[in-house]
């Protein structure tokens, strides 16, 4: 009878063991896959940052964001700027002074005019020792 | 008539801008120009049915291809001089009038349709200085859509066609306001299609209409043509001119002629 009782004492002490061991072990799972969640998290944060980074750069970046001055869009345009995109249609690529020696306009006008289409995205210029070449991309 | 490129556009269809286009083409080289008549109507090409019996088919390159950037204009432009007897050149270069290049046509990006008029616009050597024409003349589209907003501000002088239906006056008006101004293009009116007794009125009543019709659109108006029955019904796989030489419609067409060349 007594040996009975130590038998089941030392059985119910094994249990205990097993069951700490393999609860350490689940444990020790969950932490991984909680580091690997927090490394994963980490990593969408950056890219997340790094593609609102790149987008707000873009709205403000000239040289990276074009638009089409198509014949439609050009309806929305003030007629003065539209004026030097069509010349600059007909001329293909000109300075400040060629666009002005087509529009019958002070040159000053002109590159203000073409400098301000840069700014908006509708054309592209490109610099040639001294001259600076207006064109439609 | 020196290097000039005159586009014949109206604000709605059914006007007779491509009866216009045609003949005056075909009149300015039956008098010895050579001429350049491009179909600019991508949607409703028409040219290849008027030209049909004067053109050897298949067509290997169609204005398409050009707009496209498939082949180069002169490979575009077709000689049908002889066919017609002229005594100048007359070359002209097709749209595409298959469903399939009609869809292919549609709907292209804005970027395309930029470069679509850059073109248009760099064409203009090509057709003066290498292929020595004395005028180019573009059947546009109707209305505001890219070919003919592309085509009338690549060109010197519009001719708005347009009938004395309300519709089209005031399409005519709006158009004039909104886009013809805005963009500072020269343009003339052409009434066309004008109620037949105009036919028999005195020059009194003839210039009382023109000078009411330029108060209205604040253009000159360079021809009055009534509506002649026998042109509405005429078979169009061929040139008016070819088939009825002495027709009145033709004779008032020579006047629009003479005024063209001093515009």
């Amino acid at each position: 009878m007594e040996n009975r009782t130590e038998n089941s004492r030392a059985l119910d002490e094994l249990d205990v063991k097993v069951l700490l061991v393999k609860l350490i072990g689940e444990v020790h799972i969950l932490n991984q896959k909680v580091d690997s969640m927090v490394e994963f998290g980490g990593k969408m944060l950056k890219a997340q940052e790094e593609f609102l980074q790149r987008t707000t750069k873009q709205e403000h970046t000239n040289e990276t964001f074009k638009l089409e001055p198509d014949m439609v869009t050009l309806f929305s345009l003030p007629s003065a700027l539209r004026k030097t995109v069509m010349a600059l249609y007909k001329l293909g690529e000109a300075t400040a002074e060629d666009l002005a020696r087509e529009t019958k306009r002070l040159r000053a006008v002109e590159s203000s005019a073409a400098n301000q289409l840069v700014r908006m995205g509708f054309l592209s210029k490109r610099r040639e020792g001294r001259n600076v070449y207006f064109f439609i991309e | 008539m020196r290097e000039k490129i005159i586009a014949i556009h109206s604000s709605r269809g059914g006007t007779g801008k491509t009866t216009i286009a045609t003949n005056l083409a075909l009149t300015y080289a039956r008098e010895g120009s050579n001429i350049a008549l491009l179909d600019l109507d991508f949607r409703a090409p028409s040219l290849f049915g008027v030209f049909s019996e004067g053109i050897k088919k298949p067509v290997k390159c169609w204005l398409n291809d050009f707009m496209l950037d498939r082949c180069a204009i002169g490979q575009v432009l077709i000689d049908v001089s002889d066919k017609y007897s002229l005594d100048g050149k007359l070359l002209i270069g097709l749209a595409n009038p298959t469903i399939e290049a009609i869809r292919n046509m549609m709907g292209r990006s804005r970027a395309w349709e930029v470069a679509a008029a850059k073109k248009l616009f760099s064409m203009r050597t090509s057709i003066f200085n290498e292929m020595h024409m004395d005028c180019c003349i573009f059947d546009t589209s109707p209305g505001i859509q890219y070919s003919s907003i592309n085509g009338v501000v690549s060109s010197d002088l519009t001719v708005i066609v347009t009938t004395l239906d309300s519709l089209d006056v005031e399409g005519v008006k709006n158009m004039l306001v909104e886009f013809y101004d805005e963009f500072e293009k020269k343009s003339v009116i052409l009434m066309n299609k004008v109620f037949p007794q105009t036919r028999m009125w005195s020059d009194n009543e003839r210039n009382g209409l023109i000078t009411k019709m330029q108060r209205v659109f604040k253009r000159p108006i360079i021809g009055v043509i009534p509506c002649y029955c026998d042109v509405l019904e005429a078979n169009r796989d061929s040139p008016l001119i070819a088939e009825k030489p002495g027709h009145p419609f033709l004779k008032d067409l020579q006047e629009v002629c003479k005024k063209l060349e001093n515009s």
